[in-house]
């Protein structure tokens, strides 16, 4: 469904991601692990096209100069040059690192804003449907979006990507700075929409330990570059992945 | 596979080099480093003084902008955005003005105790309002001289609508040029030098983050006191310097065009470098003395200049030029 093809993004000389190649099946869920400045979120900005636009707007102000090479191709068709608006019309929606919403505006508005492509019925039904998944933001739902704890924002921020209708729906770090009971109920949500809506998810984290058992495969990046590939439980039983970001 | 090829820049920098101490090795290397400081201090010095008379007064005029684009740099590089340099400008053209006029005082100590004063002045009048930030300090810097300025229109003190005339002027408009350059270049590269210091450091840091300025135990009020003080002191001079090269003070010193002027020209010279302002101002001033033959079309091509600079290169001509300057670019092939 997804497939990036020996992607190379340098910042001005440093380079971030390296010769990567990584592809994404329909309906896996698919997780890359990666410490502190190995690439995650540079991946996750290139695939969602949100690099393309930092590009352009560093080179505007004579900035950080960003390269990118290689190729990206969604369901067959080549998508490097395509901006992000594009690619969410397409299926492509990035949940963003630190859960990203609308401060202003309450639970309800920010899912609304996020449905900004769907006809009122469907929109209606979705909400709805996001309210089944994360029941947590049923008594927030005119609760003000910067009063709720990071938890609680995570998931209305997975919650208005999931408001995109995505095919593709890109995690970056969900569970960065939960509690971990918070993480567990997390993943269980994720697991939860990969079955109940069919949504293929490509997910990115450096707590290996509570996603590696979800996930279908996995990639291992460091310093963006590829180290390991393989299943959730190859990985989850590699005695490097346990010294490395196990904590043990 | 077909060849990628990727552009890489590379600082131009010096070749031995500590700290906090340059070692210059060669000719060569101190020229890269005079160059861009010392042939605009000499080209402008030049046209300064071998042009006629109305260009002289031009170029004067253009300095005291300069100086207040740097000035407002200056507080705006402390996180204090100031819409109001005509308030300090105005207070010290008053001050300059009232010494002379009242107290009969030579201009060699008008324009320095102007200067002091103006500065005390104007930070204490903003000293309560320097708790608030960003928009809200602008608000009231930009009030302020309109306030004054009717203040003086309804009280009828110091002159009321006629100012005051018949101020002593300079010696000869020699003493008036060095003066203004003298000044521009010290206020300029003074305060680099400032902002580079230990000292300067804390002064930047509140405008990236105020909040952990405060954490690292420093009272910021007081830096903001300070950096108001210097910021104003600089436009006062200006002042006092404009009321005796006019041999006029009056209510027009408390005019917008010297607080939206030195904006203009930071904006478009490159906001942040203190040099860029100057810059800007230096383009901005005489480009507008130039389209004066063109009547009321004027501020039609003024401002579409300002357009084009501001799309074209945002980031500002000073940014630019040194990118340029103090970088080589080449390209290179991946793999």
């Amino acid at each position: 469904m997804l497939n990036v093809d020996k992607l190379m993004v340098f910042y001005e000389n440093a380079i971030a991601i390296n010769e990567l190649s990584i592809e994404v099946n329909r309906g896996e869920i698919v997780g890359i692990i990666g410490s502190n400045s190995a690439g995650k979120t540079t991946l996750m900005n290139t695939i969602s096209g949100l690099l393309l636009d930092t590009k352009l707007k560093e080179q505007r102000k004579g900035g950080e100069r960003i390269t990118i090479f290689g190729r990206i191709s969604f369901l067959e068709r080549d998508i490097t040059d395509l901006w992000a608006d594009e690619r969410v019309k397409m299926g492509i929606v990035l949940s963003r690192e630190r859960h990203p919403v609308f401060v202003e505006s309450d639970v309800e508005e920010n899912l609304k804003i996020a449905s900004y492509l769907l006809s009122r019925p469907v929109m209606r039904e979705k909400i709805e449907y996001i309210y089944k998944i994360f029941p947590a933001l049923v008594p927030l739902r005119k609760r003000k979006a910067g009063f709720l704890s990071g938890g609680e924002q995570q998931m209305l921020a997975i919650g208005m990507s999931l408001m995109a209708n995505p095919t593709l729906m890109l995690l970056d770090e969900p569970l960065l700075g939960l509690s971990p009971a918070i993480q567990v109920k997390l993943i269980e949500s994720i697991v939860a929409i990969r079955k109940e809506a069919g949504v293929t998810i490509l997910i990115c984290e450096q707590f290996a330990r509570p996603v590696l058992p979800v996930i279908d495969r996995g990639y291992v990046l460091e310093n963006g570059m590829l180290t390991l590939h393989g299943t959730g439980e190859e990985l989850y039983n590699n005695p490097e992945i346990k010294a490395a970001y196990f904590g043990v | 596979m077909k060849e990628n090829y990727r552009k890489e820049r590379i600082a131009r920098s010096i070749k031995a080099r500590s700290d906090d101490i340059y070692a210059l090795t060669s000719y060569r290397e101190m020229w890269y480093l005079l160059f861009p400081r010392v042939i605009p201090i000499i080209g402008i010095a030049l046209v300064a003084y071998f042009l006629p008379l109305y260009w002289k007064k031009v170029i004067i005029t253009t300095c005291i902008f300069a100086m207040l684009a740097v000035s407002w740099d200056f507080l705006s590089n402390c996180g204090l955005l100031s819409l109001g340099q005509a308030l300090f400008f105005g207070i010290g053209s008053y001050a300059a003005g009232s010494l002379d006029h009242y107290l009969h005082l030579p201009v060699y100590v008008t324009i320095p105790v102007a200067t002091i004063m103006g500065g005390f002045i104007s930070t204490i009048i903003l000293l309560p309002v320097v708790r608030l930030r960003g928009i809200y300090f602008a608000m009231v810097t930009l009030i302020l001289p309109l306030m004054l300025m009717r203040l003086i229109e309804a009280t009828k003190i110091l002159g009321g609508t006629e100012g005051i005339t018949g101020l002593s002027p300079f010696p000869n408009v020699w003493v008036e040029i060095t003066l203004i350059l003298a000044a521009m270049w010290a206020s300029l590269f003074g305060l680099r030098r400032f902002i580079a210091s230990d000292y300067g450091l804390i002064f930047v840091s509140m405008r990236d983050n105020d909040r952990a300025t405060m954490a690292s135990g420093i009272n910021i009020y007081a830096f903001k006191a300070q950096s108001l003080f210097i910021g104003s002191s600089i436009c006062a001079f200006c002042g006092a310097f404009m009321t005796h090269s006019y041999q006029f003070t009056g209510m027009p010193v408390f005019a917008m065009e010297f607080s939206i002027l030195p904006i203009a020209a930071a904006s478009i010279g490159g906001i942040g470098t203190l040099a860029g302002p100057l810059v800007g101002a230096m383009i901005l001033v005489p480009l507008s003395e130039i389209l004066r033959e063109f009547g009321t079309l004027r501020i039609v091509f003024y401002g579409l200049i300002l357009v084009v600079c501001v799309v074209a290169l945002p980031e500002g001509i000073f940014h630019y030029a040194s990118r340029k300057y103090n970088e080589m670019e080449r390209w290179v092939k991946i793999e």
